[in-house]
């Protein structure tokens, strides 16, 4: 359970043994079994957060002095001089580990200056020789040095650093036209450490933090990484892949409170909500599936189109066993998501059968109208305003996008903008009265 | 061995291998510079920025342009291998593109650009020699001083490379016969 729970459980317990609800031996039960809660130390937490912007400033400001490039010194001095940043950064580490292991702010300070000072390493002797710019080789070597400072530091933000790394590694590779499938394998090294903290406490926070930079990356990923030899294949491997994260984050991650302490479960809803809003539209059905294939114009080997038929086939498919569970477990909103995936096979596969895009544009349409009316009444009812929010928010792109569509005239489109203001406003209006009569009550 | 001792040994191999990547190429063009046989190349330099290693000039090294028979053999993007030789006026020609690196002979890695086949002709790309690195102030005032004076006296701007087997480093850039830093300060009103 979260810390939050635990802390409403423990704010609730003496009322409920007061009412006779509960007998004071199960609240004696109760608190021996969830433990006392550790007190928040925003002292700590400033002391780490100061700490690695301390690091991550200087490690930039040493960046920007060597990029000012000093030519009048000569090269020796300045291949010397390229070490030193980084030999310090290394002293640093070691002494952090050894002297001060335990500490949060030092392992995350020194790990975040030591992953800076390899990037200004390399980047100081690749100016002092002209060295071109390769610069996937130069994010990959310096990603892949930097790696194992995240696991003897036991540090997130050299992992956050690491993932940045690879994902522009990926994205400029695929610029440069060039095979970037390996961010998966290059990916999949930071989870054995996600293990080991998910195990110590899921609801953490270094976690939670490499969730929401994973749920980017894989995102970013997922796009750069496929050949697009079978055009709309991102159709599928999108409504997937944000199909997967939320249900991952329904099923795991359930206990957590809060927007930021549920990754997965947020960014995947936010994921369907966008793709959704965006299947509505006839572009992303057009000219795609077989007919389409780019076999002929792909000039690299075919074992490079690979990563597509695994990642278009894998993903959707892990999301729709996900739903399967879903169903067992009767969530309505894992449903509602986890249908994405199987809507966006079947509106490709009528688009590309039947060479007509209306119909699986249509078959967005009502998904998002009724995903929109269902977060919007569960919302109202579980009192959820955020939740609401979303649903009203899905309602109104649908309907004004439609309206952009058609050809009606500016004062219907105009009344159209007034009654949905009016619905947020009322919505919301209603919502905080209903929280206050309740805050009042109890 | 016990954990303290395996994390010390852990944590030296990272040090080494973080070690090893600049020490390794300061190593390999520092071997270059001495030892590989020196070509001078026509050059313009143009003036941009790069976030990680600082102000630059964009070089342009000429020739751009190689007359082969097999055009239809190259297409773009492609990496080859530009066999050196030199002109009258020792600077840098361009005796054939190569698939594989040619044994014994320098020759430097390039890509190609576009393909003319009705005047047989293979655009390339220098893309490993196409960057040298001047302060902030310096690389605009090379890039204008170059252009004016271009226009004015129709001199050219050249660079020395080193080039050993397939391996090319940049040694200097020149501005009417003179190293560029010292061209620089004998022309201080020319920016």
């Amino acid at each position: 359970m979260s810390k939050q729970a635990i802390q409403w459980l423990y704010h609730e317990l003496p009322r409920l043994v007061a009412q006779g609800l509960l007998t004071p031996e199960a609240d004696a039960k109760l608190r021996a079994h969830y433990g006392p809660i550790e007190p928040a130390r925003p002292a700590r937490l400033a002391v780490i957060i100061f700490g690695v912007l301390g690091a991550l400033l200087i490690g930039a400001g040493i960046m920007l002095v060597l990029a000012h490039n000093w030519e009048d010194l000569s090269r020796p001095v300045r291949a010397v001089l390229s070490f030193l940043p980084l030999v310090l950064a290394q002293g640093l580490a070691a002494w952090t580990m050894f002297n001060r292991p335990q500490s949060l702010a030092w392992r995350e300070g020194a790990g975040a200056l030591l992953f800076l000072m390899i990037g200004a390493s390399i980047s100081l002797v690749a100016q002092t020789y002209n060295i071109s710019g390769d610069l996937p080789r130069f994010l990959l070597t310096w990603a892949l040095l930097g790696l194992p400072v995240v696991y003897l530091l036991d540090a997130v933000v050299p992992a956050l650093l690491y993932l940045w790394g690879i994902t522009e590694w990926a994205c400029h590779l695929r610029w440069e036209d060039g095979f970037a499938a390996g961010y998966w394998p290059l990916a999949a090294l930071l989870l054995p450490l996600l293990a080991l903290w998910l195990r110590a406490g899921r609801y953490r926070v270094r976690p939670t933090l490499l969730l929401w930079a994973l749920c980017v990356s894989v995102t970013v990923a997922a796009g750069v990484t496929i050949e697009r030899v079978l055009p709309g294949l991102w159709i599928m491997l999108y409504a997937g892949l944000f199909a997967l994260m939320f249900l991952i984050g329904e099923f795991w991650y359930g206990a957590a409170e809060g927007f930021w302490a549920r990754p997965l479960r947020h960014f995947g809803a936010a994921g369907v909500l966008v793709l959704a809003f965006l299947f509505t539209f006839e572009w992303p059905w057009k000219e795609i599936g077989w007919n389409y294939w780019y076999g002929g114009r792909f000039h690299h080997p075919a074992w490079r189109a690979i990563p597509d038929a695994v990642l278009g086939s894998l993903i959707p498919i892990a999301a729709i066993v996900l739903l399967g569970m879903t169903v067992r477990r009767k969530t309505p909103l894992g449903l509602l998501f986890g249908l994405a995936p199987i809507l966006a096979i079947l509106g490709y596969a009528l688009a590309s059968l039947t060479d007509t895009y209306a119909p699986s544009a249509g078959l967005f349409d009502l998904y998002l109208l009724v995903a929109g009316l269902w977060l919007l009444v569960s919302g109202i009812r579980i009192n959820k305003q955020g939740q609401m929010n979303v649903g009203l928010l899905a309602i109104t792109a649908l309907l004004v996008a439609r309206f952009f569509d058609s050809d009606l005239d500016f004062l219907l489109r105009g009344l159209l903008f007034i009654a949905l203001g009016i619905a947020f406003l009322v919505a919301n209006i209603v919502m905080l009265r209903r929280k206050g009569a309740n805050h009042e009550q109890a | 061995m016990n954990k303290r001792n395996l994390i010390l040994l852990g944590f030296a191999l990272v040090v080494a291998a973080q070690l090893a990547v600049p020490a390794w190429m300061i190593m390999e063009r520092e071997w270059t510079l001495r030892d590989g046989q020196v070509f001078k190349f026509k050059t313009r330099p143009i003036d941009p920025v790069d976030a990680f290693r600082g102000r630059y000039v964009w070089l342009g090294l000429e020739p751009g342009v190689v007359k082969m028979r097999d055009v239809n053999a190259w297409h773009y993007d492609q990496k080859a291998f530009a066999v050196l030789g030199t002109d009258t006026n020792e600077f840098a020609t361009v005796e054939r593109l190569e698939h594989k690196a040619p044994a014994g002979q320098a020759a430097v890695p390039v890509h190609v650009g576009w393909t003319d086949t009705k005047k047989g002709e293979v655009h390339i790309n220098w893309t490993g020699l196409d960057r040298f690195y001047m302060t902030e102030q310096k690389a605009p005032a090379a890039e204008i001083a170059y252009r004016e004076h271009n226009r004015r006296t129709n001199q050219t701007c050249h660079v020395t490379v080193c080039v050993r087997g397939t391996h090319a480093v940049i040694e200097d850039l020149f501005m009417d016969g003179r190293p560029i830093h010292a061209w620089l300060k004998a022309h201080p009103g020319d920016k």
